[in-house]
């Protein structure tokens, strides 16, 4: 008998002269292909992404154009991206993180995993945007929204809630959809705005959360994983990162956006080099342009909606005017850092636990 | 075929023989302890050793937490009714095909239609649940107009699990009662027992073993499935895979991850012991030196046979409905939004995508056949040859597709990701994973048609002086044929679907379609998503309908000669 040809691999069979391997038997390749890609020989570097591809593709595209140096990225969530980079610790796969937000920067700064790099544009950035020991830098703002889809507040004669307090009218019980802390930074974020809105009282901040946690239908992984439910009226509505609340209207699907009036927090995008990174001037190079306003003034042509955080680049005017009702508060990314863990352990003991 | 290498005397034959049996032991034993203990083991210790101290504080901490538990109890839960309901329904179609006198077309149809949630990518059918069931459902809302269905939960976990799974059970167990002569049921018909009574007395007894092995693969199917619950099990339900999936990837916390996980071995073990004990002892063996003709089957009654066909066409429109769904989402802008007509998603995939789907086909193509040869080797040592350590070979070829793929992919990534065998960012490690998470459905499809297969067969071939290769290879093989094509199937289908384990270990250099479909779900780009998801299905659809083809071609004249033959 054979094995259909299609299939036929390259054995590599050089322990086994015998019959098995005359026979087409491919035991010998069990010793399997170590198959190798060719590196590409050019100007080039490897980088993860947290943004998703249809944000970081144009940018990294143009980085090519602009410098003839080509990124080959693959893209992941914020904890996946996370988690491999520290089991990577000993290997690196990759010379940069790109994109995401700055809790899991800060998070990956306590892990070790990144060499400090400071990019010129770092200077004229607000403390927020950088990391102290130059670990990480912003390149872009992205504040939290509230989204609601249309039809449903028409239906049950609802305004877009405009307060932390509307989301807990039982017209949404079991109908909101929002991000698990345990993977999603757009969660973590959600979580400190809520406790920066009640002066940092803990308590407070978690009784609020407990009882929002009865009008939840589902947390997800991703902090857009609930953006397509809530357009197709499946989930009410939920709190998400700008960029993917406009991109879910964009699509087409009705959805309302609106802000809470005691405020909500906003992450900052960042991008830092990983320790151990084998191209390490074609990754400053990509650091340099991506911090600068050579990228970030890409953002509003291509339709994708990050704030820049580089201050000579000007906001998105259809940005700005979504923006205009919104109350930003500012979260102490030391003390959300340093807290990070104890409060997201707590979200999951007594808020995810409790339904 | 090929004519063997000759026949060689006995006592000069002794001793290559014996050499070569220990030779394809030694490589088997090699590839389990490399790609399936050892990463294993380097888990564990980072499970259980801290700074060098052995300590089962993380362990002792998971077990007092009642989330954990109640995570265990719903995964028993899910996985113990995808088990008994996935089983019940493969086996409806199973005999429903074999045994109700359905013409080869129809059979065939259906065939391909229940293919379908096996060949699909993750997420498929939970996308179709999302757009059918809940408040603003097509069936539940449009369709029967109710206001508040919801659908997270067990309810709907459940029923995607086992819609998803079902096939499974239709695969181990049709072969199975095909190789049963329906002329016992003839027997015991004509006997003047009922129609009932002789499937009760006759059959079922008969392929007890294939419902047990079912069984067993759906329960692991179940237990270790991420991706279902992920979509659809919602907040309030929550089972053990998703959790450590979540505890390792969100909360970067490997040793309770590792340690969740390991809570379903203990389930996992006890299946299969459970199964071990049910099954041994019985005679199952039906395929026999001794001639059988073929007759005409007619083991249902008419009525019986018209409620086994509406059940089928039922199940069928139901999956015929979520695949057409599917594709009409892969052909408009925005499903749910924009309606217009599209290519753009297929541009999209046949291009941004392309490098994922050339990656995605060469590690299934390479995979298949490895897979396949390793499924019907181990099966064949385990079930049919006696050596020390062949019940510890049995149970560690089972381990990685008992455990949860995120535990599979985080321990390869563990472990292969330095020196000495430094994997990542290779095909290899992907394809490995592969073979080694799938290919015991082939293993368990072996060793339950080698319970069918009359030893004496095996015994006539060595009295005639055929050295054990050339037994296995002119006498076993035709006969476990089915088995090697499940199993080459099973690996197929997997390399392109599976995406829990192999989402670790996805590299810049080799990514997979999978991956992908993950990624564009989270970018709210269903379009693209589902356009990959056809895509896949396309694919596995034409390689397995080639499959079977072969496998036709192949057994038919060598099964009729066996059977029949003296």
């Amino acid at each position: 008998m054979t094995t259909p040809d299609a299939t036929r691999v390259e054995a590599n069979d050089r322990s086994r002269s015998s019959k098995l391997s005359r026979r087409g038997v491919l035991l010998g390749a069990l010793a399997s292909p170590l198959v190798f890609r060719q590196a590409r020989a050019a100007d080039s570097l490897k980088a993860y992404s947290i943004w998703p591809e249809n944000y970081a593709r144009p940018m990294l595209e143009a980085f090519e154009k602009s410098t003839g140096i080509h990124v080959n990225f693959i893209r992941f969530s914020s904890g996946e991206a996370l988690a491999r980079l520290i089991a990577e610790k000993g290997n690196p796969q990759v010379d940069v993180l790109f994109g995401g937000p700055v809790e899991t920067f800060t998070a990956g700064e306590a892990q070790g995993i990144f060499e400090a790099y400071t990019p010129p544009s770092a200077a004229e950035l607000p403390k927020r945007f950088k990391s102290t020991q130059g670990m990480w830098t912003a390149i872009a703002d992205d504040p939290l929204v509230f989204m609601t889809n249309t039809k449903f507040l028409q239906e049950h004669n609802l305004k877009a809630p405009a307060s932390w307090d509307d989301l807990l009218n039982p017209a949404y019980k079991g109908m909101l959809q929002m991000a698990d802390a345990r993977t999603s930074g757009t969660a973590v974020t959600r979580i400190f705005s809520i406790l920066q809105v009640n002066n940092r009282n803990e308590d407070a901040g978690f009784a609020y959360m407990k009882k929002l946690r009865q009008n939840i239908q589902a947390y997800t992984k991703s902090g857009g994983g609930g953006t397509v439910p809530v357009g197709l009226g499946q989930a009410a509505g939920g709190i998400f990162f700008i960029v993917d609340a406009l991109f879910t209207r964009q699509k087409g699907y009705d959805v309302q956006i609106s802000f809470p009036k005691e405020g909500i927090g906003s992450a900052a995008e960042c991008i830092g080099l990983v320790k151990g990174n084998k191209n390490t001037a074609a990754a400053k190079k990509l650091i340099d342009w991506a911090t600068s306003a050579d990228m970030q003034s890409l953002l509003a042509p291509a339709k994708i909606n990050f704030l820049p955080a580089n201050p000579k680049v000007a906001p998105d005017p259809g940005l700005v005017s979504v923006l205009k009702s919104a109350n930003i508060i500012e979260i102490d990314d030391s003390w959300a850092g340093k807290n990070r863990k104890r409060i997201v352990d707590r979200w999951v003991a007594e808020v995810l636990n409790a339904g | 075929m090929t004519p063997g290498p000759g026949m060689v005397g006995g006592a000069a034959a002794a001793r290559p023989r014996r050499l070569m049996r220990t030779a394809g032991l030694s490589v088997i034993w090699l590839v389990l302890l490399l790609f399936i203990v050892y990463p294993l083991l380097i888990l564990l210790s980072r499970a259980f050793f801290d700074g060098g101290h052995l300590t089962f504080d993380a362990l002792f901490a998971t077990l007092k937490s009642p989330s954990s538990l109640r995570a265990l109890g719903n995964s028993l839960l899910l996985a113990l009714m995808v088990g008994v309901v996935g089983t019940l329904v493969g086996l409806l179609f199973a005999f429903t095909v074999d045994r109700a006198r359905l013409g080869s077309r129809t059979a065939r149809l259906i065939d391909a239609l229940t293919f379908l949630p096996l060949i699909s990518p993750p997420f498929t059918t939970s996308i179709a649940f999302v757009f059918s069931f809940g408040p603003r459902g097509l069936i539940t809302h449009d369709l029967l107009g109710l206001k508040n269905a919801q659908m997270y939960g067990l309810t709907s976990t459940f029923a995607a699990e086992t819609l998803t799974y079902f096939p499974i059970a239709y695969l181990a167990l049709r072969p199975m009662l095909a190789s049963i002569s329906s002329n016992f049921e003839e027997a015991s018909f004509s006997l003047g027992g009922s129609r009932w009574h002789a499937f009760r007395t006759v059959t079922l007894p008969l392929i007890i073993p294939a419902l047990a092995n079912a069984f067993l693969l759906l329960f692991g199917c179940s237990l270790a499935d991420f991706a279902t619950p992920l979509i659809l099990a919602g907040s309030d339900f929550s089972v053990l895979p998703t959790e450590a999936y979540l505890q390792i990837t969100g909360m970067f916390d490997l040793k309770s991850g590792a340690i969740l996980s390991l809570l379903l071995l203990v389930p996992a073990g006890l299946v299969f012991y459970a199964q071990e004990r049910f099954v041994a002892g019985r005679s199952y063996v039906t395929v026999t030196g001794k001639a059988a003709t073929a007759t005409e089957r007619n083991s249902v009654s008419s009525s019986a046979r018209i409620a086994l066909l509406t059940f089928c066409i039922l199940t069928v429109a139901l999956i015929l409905y979520f695949y057409a769904l599917l594709f009409y989402a892969s052909v408009v802008l925005a499903f749910g939004a924009n309606y217009t007509l599209t290519l753009e998603h297929y541009r999209v995939i046949f291009t941004e995508g392309l490098p994922a789907i050339k990656d995605t086909l060469f590690v299934a193509a390479v995979g298949m056949p490895l897979g396949g040869l390793y499924g019907i080797l181990v099966g064949y040592l385990v079930g049919r040859t006696k050596f020390v350590g062949r019940r510890a070979m049995e149970l560690i070829s089972m381990l990685n597709y008992a455990l949860p793929g995120t535990i599979v992919g985080i321990a390869y990534l563990l472990a292969f990701n330095d020196k000495p065998l430094a994997l990542t960012g290779t095909a290899t490690i992907l394809i490995a994973c592969y073979i080694f998470r799938y290919s015991p459905t082939g293993i368990r499809t072996t060793i339950a048609l080698l319970q069918q297969i009359d030893k004496i067969l095996e015994e006539d071939s060595a009295s005639l002086r055929a050295n054990s290769f050339v037994t296995f290879r002119r006498v076993m093989l035709p006969l476990i044929l089915p088995a090697f094509f499940a199993g080459l199937g099973v690996v197929f289908i997997r390399s392109m679907t599976a995406i829990s384990a192999t989402i670790f270990l996805v590299s810049i250099n080799w990514s997979l379609i999978t991956v992908k479909i993950l990624e564009n779900m989270t970018e709210v780009a269903l379009g693209p998503a589902a356009a990959f998801s056809v895509f896949v299905i396309v694919v596995v659809l034409v390689v397995t309908g080639l499959l079977n083809t072969v496998l036709r071609r192949m057994t038919a004249p060598s099964l009729r000669v066996s059977r029949i033959g003296t």
